[in-house]
């Protein structure tokens, strides 16, 4: 349990640093030296200094947007086996509560954005509330399949201890599908190219971005933090899928894990290094992609199973 | 049961005293709020009481000397009577300061006389144990319920809205007499209780007649068509009746039948979840596209009629399969989510009722910015709406978490029920994510924002007694969200007392589950406040200022720059453009002097587009074919009614 607290409390640390590594990836792809890896601290630090401007637009509905974004990025960690340690707390179904409290975050963030008045951040709320419909089925859908391969509704029962090994035991191949599925979930959840660009300055290409351009000071600061979580999040789900493996002391699985989260942001770098982002209209077929590829993993699973 | 009744003959009292008073405009609405709440309070607490304590209460009255009518109440019955009387108990005080013309004080002791037979009715129809009570309660119901729809009859558009919803309850109607029909035939008693000696194929017969003629009444796609018209016509705290208790009784109707057939076949439970999905589904989408604030509403009744349909049929087909936990999840999700709506629901349209008392607008399109003027008002709209997205930790994640536990529980399943736990499972997470969507249109749109008109600029929200019953309503809401294992036990009472809950230790893992969801609400809330006091800190002592939105470096914005309901939902639209086809009218710009332009477009409901063509043409076309039996000569209609009664004599 202790160990569970500090690894929850790590991976919110943590989290910050992680993010820096896509954009050292990105430097590197663009011939560039690139901000240092601690560049998300400094932006953090001076976030929180600072005071804030609000519209006058807005109601106290735009202060809960980041709050209550923070909070959920928080406690989902907390339901996430981190390194194959057990997760801080488990039941039957968290599951399914995280990805409603995702939902929650959403519907604040989208709240927020349309406080404003501004019609660049309605587009943005727009597109938010489309593409994770999508993502969300595709989740059910994996979950599915874990289901029938484990009996059972929870994270810890997928990503704890020696668990990744009999899904892959279960599963065979096809468990490369989830996690490619996964990895399109998460560059969706979490607003990276090719669905959205992060680094972008025009508002009309935007999603994240332009949904947050009133926040200011700590607020913006909190959703930052916040985004570095849910990525986090996403990420370790990967992580403990790839590498399954228990070395038999915490400490070289700790290393491994570690090894493996570098493995998927180092892909997020390269893939928004070597890719555009799609035009709006395309977005959709290529989140709908993860979808079909669940659908496939689960049907040619049972099939062998039978 | 004498409570009951005393609650009812309060009730009608209450409707019909209006009548009589109906100079005294102020006096006579409050006699008639009084009446209908203090019957609705007596019978509410009389409800719970007989839920708790499940013992069957029977009453028979002889009608006619030779035909008798007789209620009962078991738990299912007052599960449904708590919510009744809970929504027309706050209804009720809802309309004190909503009715709010006194030039038009006939018509409105008029509406209180409809409202209280409309309560009492319900409260009849979910109580009755014979064929006979039933049916007279369910007419009572529809005709009641009819006049309350064409309350504004000066409006063609109303007038229209009550035919199509005559027509509709009728022909329901004449389904579920179908149903009984065969049934009595059968068994040739009029009582609730005897349909062991049905043959299977008969009994399969009445489930699809039943629910085809439920299914008009609750909603159900293809047979909503009358919802989105009727809803909207009412005032609002008779559209809160109607869509958060009303059609229910609908569901109530499916659920009785089904325990009476008392038939495992697994064809029940896939009819029933298929036709929630494609309700839930198609309820959404079409909700999505509407900017009209309460046909919106409306057609998000489809969709929750959609939701409890799909945890009722993965109760079914847990009982087929013989998974007494799936059954047990699926039915008690949705019976709790017919609670949930009925809060939620009824939240949503007083809410609105508001709204278009202080606007006079029911587009959302011209609303905005409301949440400043209508504090009380927009925050419970708001609890309201994350409620019915079924998020935490609000009332509506519970019933669908348990819904989605009883769907993985199908996964565990083989063939045809495995692949229907799959579609339900998906159904209801793209279901939840179009509700977000609608909602956070809803919500941002008319209560965010800058206002885009002067009726949404200059408003307040007076009225005590229309914000009363909001506030206890989106307290409810989060009182179920985050305790709900009172609430999951008036459901398992419910289900018990018709056979449905099996034994103890099936219910045992419930507790569980609840404690689980308190605990995760109870996370939330630790975390949610932390956050908050963080923030503080990081804010003492800064310098905050406010200024205009940042407009991207464009100095001179409008209000109408801002994302309209129609373009935020547009995206998602025209991903289910196949079912949700959009009916764009342009008058495009020609030539060097253009003639002014303008442009409207509308989401057509395609039950409703290809209604005309399947169903209405050739009906007419067959009635005009009979036209020369109607030729108005009387001898002839008494020789057609001999004839008719001597040719049954042959029969009988």
């Amino acid at each position: 349990m202790i160990k569970s607290i500090i690894l929850w409390a790590l991976a919110i640390l943590l989290a910050p640093f992680f993010s820096a590594v896509i954009l050292k990836v990105k430097a590197f792809f663009g011939g560039r030296k690139g901000s240092p890896l601690l560049i998300n601290y400094y932006t953090l630090i001076k976030l929180f200094k600072k005071g804030s401007v609000y519209s006058t637009s807005t109601t106290p509905v735009f202060k809960m947007g980041p709050i209550v974004s923070m909070a959920a990025s928080a406690i989902i960690l907390l339901f996430i086996p981190i390194a194959g340690q057990n997760p801080v707390i488990s039941f039957n179904g968290d599951i399914i509560f995280i990805l409603y409290l995702l939902g929650l975050a959403r519907f604040f963030t989208i709240a927020a954005a349309m406080d404003t008045a501004s019609p660049f951040e309605g587009m943005g709320a727009a597109r938010e509330a489309y593409f994770p419909i999508i993502c969300e089925a595709t989740m059910f859908m994996i979950l599915i399949l874990f289901y029938r391969l484990s009996g059972e509704l929870t994270l810890s029962a997928y990503l704890s201890g020696d668990q990744p090994l009999s899904l892959w035991h279960g599963a065979g191949s096809p468990l490369l599908f989830v996690i490619f599925a996964l990895f399109i979930v998460l560059l969706t959840e979490n607003s990276r190219v090719p669905v959205d660009d992060p680094a972008t300055h025009l508002e009309l290409t935007m999603i994240h971005e332009v949904m947050v351009l009133d926040h200011s000071g700590p607020d913006l600061g909190l959703i930052e933090l916040g985004s570095f979580c849910k990525l986090f999040f996403y990420s370790t789900f990967i992580a403990g899928l790839i590498s399954p493996f228990d070395l038999g002391h915490p400490l070289m699985n700790a290393a491994l894990f570690g090894a493996a989260l570098f493995v998927i942001y180092i892909s997020v770098g390269i893939t928004e290094s070597v890719m555009a982002r799609y035009r709006m209209d395309r977005v959709p077929k290529f989140v709908l992609t993860s979808f079909a590829l669940a659908l496939f993993a689960t049907i040619i699973t049972l099939e062998f199973m039978k | 049961m004498n409570h009951f009744f005393l609650a009812i003959l309060i009730i009608a009292s209450g409707g019909a005293l209006t009548l009589i008073l109906q100079k005294q405009f102020t006096f006579m609405k409050a006699v008639g709020v009084l009446g209908i709440s203090t019957g609705c309070l007596i019978g509410l607490i009389d409800a719970l009481f007989k839920l708790f304590n499940p013992v069957s209460h029977h009453l028979s009255f002889n009608y006619l000397n030779s035909l008798s009518l007789t209620f009962q109440i078991d738990g299912l019955s007052a599960f449904f009577l708590v919510a009744i009387f809970a929504v027309s108990l706050l209804a009720s005080i809802f309309s004190f300061h909503y009715m709010s013309k006194p030039e038009k004080s006939l018509r409105t002791a008029v509406n209180y006389l409809f409202f209280s037979l409309l309560i009492a009715s319900m409260a009849l129809v979910v109580t009755a144990s014979n064929i006979l009570a039933f049916m007279l309660s369910w007419e009572i119901m529809s005709l009641s319920s009819f006049f309350l729809v064409i309350y504004d009859y000066q409006s063609p558009e109303n007038r229209r809205a009550g035919y199509l919803y005559f027509i509709f309850s009728h022909v329901g109607a004449m389904f579920i007499f179908a149903a009984f029909g065969l049934i009595y035939g059968y068994t040739g008693s009029l009582g609730f209780n005897i349909t062991a000696e049905i043959p299977e194929t008969v009994k399969i017969l009445v489930f699809i007649f039943s629910f085809i003629g439920f299914g008009s009444k609750a909603g159900v796609f293809p047979f909503h068509i009358w919802l989105p018209h009727a809803h909207p016509a009412a005032p609002s705290h008779i559209s809160a009746v109607m869509s958060g208790v009303m059609i229910k009784t609908g569901i109530y109707g499916i659920l009785r039948i089904y325990t009476l057939l008392d038939l495992s076949t697994p064809l029940f439970g896939q009819i029933v979840v298929i036709a929630g999905m494609v309700s839930g589904i198609l309820g959404i989408v079409y909700a999505l596209g509407q900017n009209d604030l309460k046909r919106l509403l409306a057609y998000c009744s489809v969709e929750n009629i959609g939701i409890i349909l799909i945890g009722l049929g993965i109760g079914m087909i847990g009982v087929s399969s013989g998974n007494p936990s799936m059954a047990v999840l699926g039915f008690t999700g949705g019976l709790l989510h017919v609670l949930n709506h009925s809060i939620f629901k009824s939240l949503l349209f007083m809410g609105a009722g508001i709204v278009i008392q202080k606007t006079g607008s029911r587009s959302i399109n011209v609303l905005g910015g409301l949440l400043k003027s209508m504090k009380i008002t927009g925050t419970t709209f708001i609890i309201g709406s994350i409620a019915i997205s079924g998020l935490p930790p609000f009332n509506g994640f519970v019933s669908e978490f348990f819904i989605y536990l009883g769907g993985f529980q199908g996964v565990a399943l083989d063939k045809a029920s495995f692949v229907l736990s799959i579609l339900a499972i998906v159904s209801l997470a793209v279901i939840g994510g179009l509700a977000l969507a609608c909602f956070t249109k809803v919500v941002g749109v008319a209560f965010q924002g800058e206002p885009r008109s002067n009726a949404a600029a200059d408003v307040d929200e007076k009225g005590p007694s229309m914000l009363l019953p909001l506030i206890i309503l989106s307290g409810a809401c989060l009182v179920i969200g985050v305790l709900p294992g009172v609430f999951i036990n008036m459901a398992v009472n419910a289900l018990s007392s018709v056979g449905l809950a099996f034994t103890p230790d099936t219910i045992e893992p419930f507790t569980k589950i609840t404690g689980n969801i308190s605990m995760a609400a109870l996370i939330f809330f630790i975390f949610l406040l932390s956050v908050l006091a963080l923030r503080t800190i990081l804010y003492k002592g800064k310098t905050i200022s406010r200024s205009g939105t940042w407009g991207c470096g464009f100095t001179q914005p409008t209000v109408k720059m801002q994302y309209t309901g129609t373009s935020y939902a547009s995206f998602i639209l025209e991903f289910f453009k196949p079912i949700a086809p959009n009916h764009e009218v342009l008058k495009s710009v020609q030539g060097r002097f253009p003639e002014k332009t303008k442009y409207s477009s509308r989401i057509n409901d395609i039950a409703e587009l290809h209604m005309e063509n399947v169903i209405v043409r050739p009906v007419l076309w067959l009635f005009d074919k009979l036209r020369w039996i109607q030729h108005g000569d009387i001898h002839l209609y008494i020789g057609y009614i001999l004839l008719a009664i001597i040719v049954l004599l042959f029969f009988v």
